[in-house]
């Protein structure tokens, strides 16, 4: 089967001082109708990833090979305007025209993805129906709050039915109720065939919406495919989650030497730990505390999800990476 | 297409915002606005300065003179004929006291007083008399005209006097024949009859330079002119400065991620710089037209020059901020950039002083100094073939800015 988005081998530094490496060898296929969704905390290189799969980035010559990215076919690099006429694009941040009304904007994004005439009328008129603005349509963005400019911002991508949409982080900052609409909506787009790209830091989302996750950390994949394999990664490990006292070094060391701990994170006064066996090793966790005379304040123990995961493979929280 | 929809969207923008047209039209008519009315006043029918007549009492108490006749009675009838009525207003009292109650009250501005021996003094050599003015000392412009015009008429009948006296001497020392002293005389004083005529002491020219001399052509007019060229230039930096904008709010990028090229994109927001002008350079000329009536020439030339200043300006936009890394250094540009080029440019329009050539080639190295140059001439009835040097020039300099400015943004964007 061809693959609604093809990318292989994306590498992009930028030679700002640092020659930070932000995207190093990273390939992927995202098949028709399947949302796939990249994961990892900021900075992971999610943004750098989705840029150059838009042509806003040029990705870097690697040295072992070409990279490649291709849409339905199309050659990002050799047909960019039949690969683009293919793909919608949602920002991470607002991109309206604050001065122009939901309707103007809708229409001037339209004609930049080739609609003229009555066929762009319409489709205006049903992009307003399914973000939900028709009756605010004539009001100027401005004036909108900032899940109905997220709704918009979606509206725009969907205004010439692509084949495969990019959704960059579009649940960061707005309310729980615009967020659990814009969720409602790109599961419909998958309904309607649509491939998605989901960038998100919030595993959740991930987990709900995903065919097929690809975790990312510090430029690279370290990780792919569906949501069960994933967990498999980590075995039965579970998470502990506890909350001392006391600064937490003072038992960091000690909780680390224990058998059947895997990795322990620390951040203010919660640990989290990934263990083979909560019931052994629970036990050995409060003696020593005791015995340091740190006392554990609360305890919750988690089964393996792709927080789990994340902590498996990069031995740092996902949330706090 | 794309590249019109993006141009129609930009003018959008600009013309929704409050700022933006106040400062493309506002402020560029306010300030001649200002001007106007600080001058207009002071050019009603928009022939120059207009002083109203100035209110003179005469009280004439000469009693005249058998040889010398009625010379107080003359200069009463020369100070009331038409020909000054435009400068003074004249009335007659029969006393001197009455006359400076007038002017004490403010109801006359100047009293004339003829002596009693005004006469008789031009036909004794040894004698002399006093035409005494009484003015109000509020005033200032009006007495020194009335002390003028009577200086005029002293000054002939002293003549006639000094002519009487050398006669005399003259035959006393048999030089003439005492018979001659009556024609003399006579000659004399018909030739003074007639330059006491006010038409031959006083000749009123009419400017014949053309309309181009008069009030709103010497001052309104190039202040608009200037204002103009001044604040085309200013919305040519603004409009094109809405990519950088773009570029900082995400939606220049979005635009890059549709089917669009970036020739499409880059020359849909060049469009609109040139639209945006276009509007704004024609709106100014016509509505500086109509509400003070200023001539800005025959309609191929100003529209040549209203042409080039468009290019140059809306050129000029893209190339200053094809140098500028954010819309942050955009204040910087207008308070810098702007302002110098502009001040350079229009040196001798902001000192009042149009086409001064003392300003040497400076104001030329800028395109506002053409722009100037150029709009200025057309004012003055240029024709097409006399304004084509200043159109060519910034034609050049427009063609030099935008290709610069363009590459350096393909450049950036690419």
């Amino acid at each position: 089967m061809q693959p609604a988005l093809h990318v292989h081998n994306l590498h992009k530094t930028f030679r700002n001082g640092h020659n930070l490496k932000a995207v190093d060898g990273v390939s992927f296929d995202i098949f028709p109708g399947e949302i796939f969704s990249l994961l990892g905390p900021n900075g992971a290189g999610k943004t750098t990833t989705i840029s150059m799969l838009s042509a806003l980035l040029r990705p870097d010559l690697p040295s072992d090979g070409a990279s490649e990215i291709a849409i339905l076919g199309h050659s990002l690099q050799h047909e960019p305007r039949a690969a683009k006429a293919l793909l919608g694009v949602v920002p991470q941040d607002i991109a309206l025209y604050e001065d122009l009304s939901a309707r103007e904007n809708l229409t001037f994004w339209g004609k930049m993805y080739g609609l003229r005439g009555a066929a762009l009328v319409q489709r205006v008129d049903e992009v307003l129906e399914l973000i939900g603005l028709t009756e605010r349509a004539k009001d100027r963005i401005g004036k909108y709050s900032g899940g109905m400019k997220r709704r918009v911002n979606i509206g725009v991508a969907l205004l010439h039915r692509p084949k495969v949409i990019y959704m960059d982080e579009p649940t960061v900052g707005i309310d729980p109720q615009s967020r659990r609409s814009i969720l409602d909506g790109v599961m419909a787009l998958k309904h309607q065939g649509m491939t998605v790209l989901y960038t998100t830091h919030y595993m959740e989302e991930a987990q709900e919406l995903s065919d097929r996750i690809a975790i990312m950390d510090h430029g690279k994949l370290i990780a792919s495919g569906t949501h069960a394999e994933l967990i498999q990664l980590v075995g039965q490990k579970a998470r502990l989650i506890l909350t001392v006292n006391v600064p937490t070094d003072h038992i960091l060391q000690d909780w680390q030497a224990v058998p059947g701990v895997f990795s322990v994170v620390a951040a203010d006064d919660t640990l989290t730990l990934l263990v083979d066996d909560t019931n052994r090793v629970l036990p050995q966790l409060f003696e020593i505390a005791a015995s340091r005379g740190v006392r554990i304040t609360s305890v919750d123990i988690q089964e393996p999800d792709l927080e789990s995961v994340f902590l498996h493979l990069t031995g740092r929280a996902l949330r706090d990476a | 297409m794309k590249s019109l929809a993006i141009a129609f969207k930009d003018l959008t923008h600009s013309f929704r915002s409050t700022f933006a047209i106040i400062f493309m039209f506002g402020v560029p008519l306010m300030v001649t606005g200002l001007f106007y009315l600080m001058f207009g006043s002071l050019s009603a029918d928009e022939s120059g300065f207009n002083l109203p007549p100035t209110k003179v009492v005469i009280v004439n108490l000469d009693a005249g003179d058998p040889q010398a006749g009625q010379l107080g009675q003359i200069m009463v009838a020369a100070l009331q004929s038409e020909d000054f009525a435009s400068l003074m207003d004249i009335s007659l009292s029969p006393d001197s006291a009455s006359a400076r109650q007038l002017v004490d009250t403010q109801q006359a501005g100047v009293a004339v007083i003829i002596p009693a021996d005004f006469s008789t003094s031009f036909t004794d050599s040894q004698s002399a008399t006093r035409l005494e003015l009484y003015s109000d000392p509020t005033l200032t412009i009006g007495p020194g005209i009335v002390r003028s015009i009577i200086s005029q008429f002293t000054d002939q009948f002293s003549g006639i006097k000094i002519t009487v006296a050398l006669a005399l001497k003259q035959a006393e020392s048999g030089q003439i024949e005492y018979a001659q002293i009556e024609s003399i005389i006579a000659d004399y004083m018909a030739a003074s009859q007639a330059s006491a005529d006010p038409q031959s002491l006083i000749e009123s020219v009419t400017p014949t330079a053309a309309p181009q001399q008069n009030f709103m052509l010497t001052l309104i007019g190039p202040i608009m002119a200037g204002m103009l060229i001044f604040y085309a230039f200013y919305t040519g930096v603004n409009t094109a400065m809405t990519i950088l904008k773009e570029s900082e709010d995400g939606t220049l990028s979005h635009l890059f991620t549709t089917p669009t090229s970036q020739t499409e994109i880059l020359g849909g927001k060049w469009i609109a710089v040139g639209l945006t002008v276009l509007v704004q350079v024609v709106t100014l000329l016509l509505v500086s037209r109509l509400i003070f009536q200023i001539e800005w020439g025959a309609l191929p030339v100003v529209a040549l020059v209203a042409l080039a200043i468009v290019c140059s300006a809306s050129a000029f936009g893209v190339f200053i901020c094809s140098w500028l890394k954010n819309t942050r250094q955009g204040g910087l540009i207008f308070g810098g950039v702007l302002t110098v080029t502009g001040m350079v440019g229009m040196m001798d329009v902001f000192t009042g002083s149009p086409g001064d050539p003392r300003f040497g080639f400076w104001p030329l190295i800028t395109p506002q100094g053409w722009a100037s140059r150029g709009l200025l001439a057309s004012m003055n009835g240029a024709a097409v073939s006399q304004v084509l040097p200043y159109v060519l020039a910034l034609v050049a300099m427009s063609i030099i800015f935008f290709i610069i400015g363009v590459l350096r943004f393909q450049k950036r964007y690419a």
